[in-house]
């Protein structure tokens, strides 16, 4: 600030800093009391990190990405009989593990964006503190649990392109292909299950 | 002897004892604690004697300022918590000697100087703010005067004596 | 037996007040300084808005471990606390509320006697930063006597203005003089004695002495529990001490719109109330002043200011009289 720019008149400074502090006293104050009033999250906050399981393949590649290390999976494969009679039986990895531990995780969010087959998801839900910090690892019941706190993701703006997964799946059905069998009875993401068309 | 004399005494003999501890006590801090309490004691003796303002005055100046001021230079410069056993000069016999002779000497002087000054306690009110302002203003107003002087000059030559060495 | 029935309620009124009072414009303090942070301050402890804190709070401290430091001065230490708190009911005792002898006891040179107990006080805080064996406190209980030694001046000078304006050192004596346009006539001396009244309890922004975030908490780091709650508590009743005499010397007591005969008491609590949240207000508004800005500030502007004060007031005195 210049010497121009300062004020002049002796304890003006001082009148501000007293009318400013008034002013504040009379306005409503910012405090929302927690435990009795929940804060409004904005949409993609961090708060824990949801697995949905159906899509996850046991791919590994979010364990190998976290930057922590704080991500156990266990799994073991199993035959999958062949899908004609004849054809040569196949193999598929089945989740026995999945856990996240939240006393080490550092809320970067890379294993969600490592995930290539949308297994992983933010969710807003953060009261999950433990008396022990071994307690802080969370197997993947909870994991499933948090899955349904998940919010659908915030519309995109208007006149934006749309997502590239969008653009995919309608070209996918325009090649109009029957759909197979078991898709049909595969859980969807909370936020899909009503409008599957969309 | 009435009550009064006995609380009299008890606070005379409560600040000899007390300036005492403040020469004698090893620990720096303490005797200015000590003095602390026979200004109080000081105090308590010319409430006793109706003598209210100057009661005031003494615990205002004396406990207030003097002691901190006091209590300011020791923490500045040494600040000692534990017992400073260098602080005997030696001396205890020459200071025994002049606290005695100043003693006998002071209470000679006023004995003297004073004994037909005699004032009724329980009539008048002598020691009020107003009484003691109108005596002073009236009949002493010279030597206060001149005390004034004598401080401003004091005041004067301490600003002088920490300026000189910035020229 | 009348005179000392009558000693005792007086007595048991003062302790009242000394103990209530505080505690009030502690949680004042809570709260104003709360909302005017924008936030809410204690909410939850006694129910409603919190007002049960300092209760909790006393609670707390009672719970506290009783620590004196190995190298400390033990019985110094222990002292320190009750030196900086009881001045205090002390000065409370010759506070006029109301008209008519509503008073703990009507002192003749009550302004005097006022002064000069209350800068009693602060000698605890210099003991305790002595006694403390820490380097913190040392510097703070240094810091603490030259505080006094700057602000007792101006405090002293500018309370004798409204003393010299009423005639008369019993505080009861300046209230009945008081008139309405003293308010203008007095308006620097008031000035000056609330700046050095809140300069000498120590608080924002002239806290130097007990600067948090410098040196942790100056005399008193190195208290803990039931002492500890004994100087905060002694920082409330000396907000309340210089609020109350601020009122009777400059605000005119008991006086009111109203019915000052009857609700005296009422207009007394008010204008102390009011001082007392000002400090606060001063607290939050104003960042903390440097050690050798709060001297210069002391001894350059609030020493001359006072003495104009005297003779504006020695001018208007001969004039009127
Ligand atoms: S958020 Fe980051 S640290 Fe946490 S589990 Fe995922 S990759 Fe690991
Ligand atoms: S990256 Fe996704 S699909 Fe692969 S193991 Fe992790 S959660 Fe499962």
């Amino acid at each position: 600030m210049s010497d121009g720019q300062r004020e002049t008149t002796p304890g003006a400074g001082l009148v501000k800093g007293l009318a400013t502090t008034l002013k504040t006293m009379v306005t409503p104050s910012h405090t929302a009391e927690y435990p009795h009033r929940l804060p409004e999250l904005p949409p993609r906050s961090r708060g824990v990190i949801g697995l949905f399981e159906e899509n996850c393949t046991v791919c590994m590649l979010c364990a190998r990405e976290c930057p922590d290390w704080c991500i156990y999976i266990d799994s073991h494969k199993e035959p999958v009989p062949p899908a004609r009679p004849g054809g040569r039986e196949r193999s598929r990895n089945v989740l026995d593990r999945f856990a996240i531990d939240y006393a080490l995780c550092m809320y970067c969010g890379i294993c969600i964006e490592a995930c290539p087959f949308d297994a992983l998801f933010w969710s807003p839900e953060f009261e999950y503190a433990e008396y022990d910090i071994r307690d802080m690892t969370h197997e993947r019941d909870r994991l499933r649990e948090w899955m349904w706190t998940v919010p659908p993701p915030p519309a995109n703006d208007p006149g934006a392109p749309a997502p590239k997964e969008v653009d995919a799946a309608a070209k996918t059905a325009a090649k109009a292909e029957p759909p197979r069998s078991n898709d049909a009875a595969r859980p969807q993401p909370p936020w899909e299950a009503g409008d599957d068309g969309g | 002897m009435t009550a009064v004399d006995v609380v009299l005494l008890l606070l005379g003999a409560l600040a000899a004892g007390s300036g005492v501890l403040v020469v004698t006590t090893r620990r720096l801090v303490h005797a200015a604690l000590w003095l602390v309490v026979t200004f109080g004691a000081l105090a308590g003796m010319y409430l006793v004697m109706t003598a209210e303002l100057v009661a005031w005055v003494q615990v205002l100046i004396y406990v207030g300022a003097v002691v901190v001021l006091l209590l300011f230079g020791i923490m500045l410069t040494r600040a000692p918590t534990g017992r400073s056993d260098d602080l005997d000069s030696g001396n205890r016999p020459a200071a025994v000697v002049g606290g005695v002779v100043t003693c006998v000497l002071l209470v000679t002087l006023a004995g003297y100087g004073f004994s037909s000054a005699y004032a009724d306690l329980d009539t008048g009110r002598l020691g009020t703010a107003r009484a003691i302002g109108t005596v002073l203003f009236r009949s002493w107003v010279l030597p206060f005067e001149l005390l004034s002087v004598l401080l401003l000059a004091a005041l004067v030559s301490a600003i002088v004596l920490s300026r000189r060495r910035e020229s | 037996m009348n005179v000392a029935v009558e000693v005792a309620v007086r007595v048991v009124l003062v302790f009242a007040a000394f103990l209530l009072f505080p505690l009030v414009v502690g949680y004042m303090e809570h709260k104003a300084m709360a909302h005017m942070q924008g936030r809410l301050g204690p909410m939850y402890a006694g129910g409603f808005h919190g007002w049960a804190q300092l209760v909790a709070d006393g609670v707390k401290f009672a719970q506290k471990e009783d620590i004196v430091p190995a190298d400390a001065d033990r019985t110094v230490f222990k002292l320190a606390p009750w030196i900086a708190l009881l001045p205090y009911l002390l000065v409370l005792v010759v506070v006029p509320v109301g008209p008519g002898g509503l008073v703990g006891s009507d002192v003749d040179a009550g302004l005097f006697y006022a002064l000069a107990v209350m800068s009693v006080g602060v000698v605890g805080a210099v003991m305790a930063g002595y006694a403390s064996a820490n380097k913190f406190a040392l510097l703070g209980g240094i810091r603490v006597a030259a505080q006094l030694m700057a602000y007792e001046l101006p405090l002293v000078l500018s309370a004798v203005s409204a003393a010299m304006a009423a005639g008369t050192l019993s505080l009861g004596g300046i209230v009945g003089a008081w008139r309405p346009w003293w308010l203008a006539w007095q308006l620097l001396a008031l000035v000056v004695f609330l700046v050095a009244g809140v300069a000498e309890l120590r608080r924002p922004p002239f806290d130097m002495p007990v600067a948090d975030s410098e040196i942790i908490f100056g005399p008193y780091t190195e208290y803990t529990g039931l002492r500890f709650a004994l100087f905060l508590l002694a920082e409330y009743a000396g907000i309340v001490v210089v609020s109350a005499l601020a009122t009777v010397l400059f605000l005119g007591g008991w006086k009111g719109p109203v019915l000052d005969a009857q609700l005296g008491w009422l207009w007394t609590c008010v204008k102390v109330l009011f001082v007392a949240f000002v400090v606060i207000w001063l607290r939050v508004s104003f960042p903390r002043l440097r050690e050798d800005q709060l001297q210069r500030f002391a001894w350059m502007g609030l020493v001359p200011l006072a003495l104009a004060q005297l003779l504006l007031t020695a001018i208007v005195k001969v004039a009127i009289s």
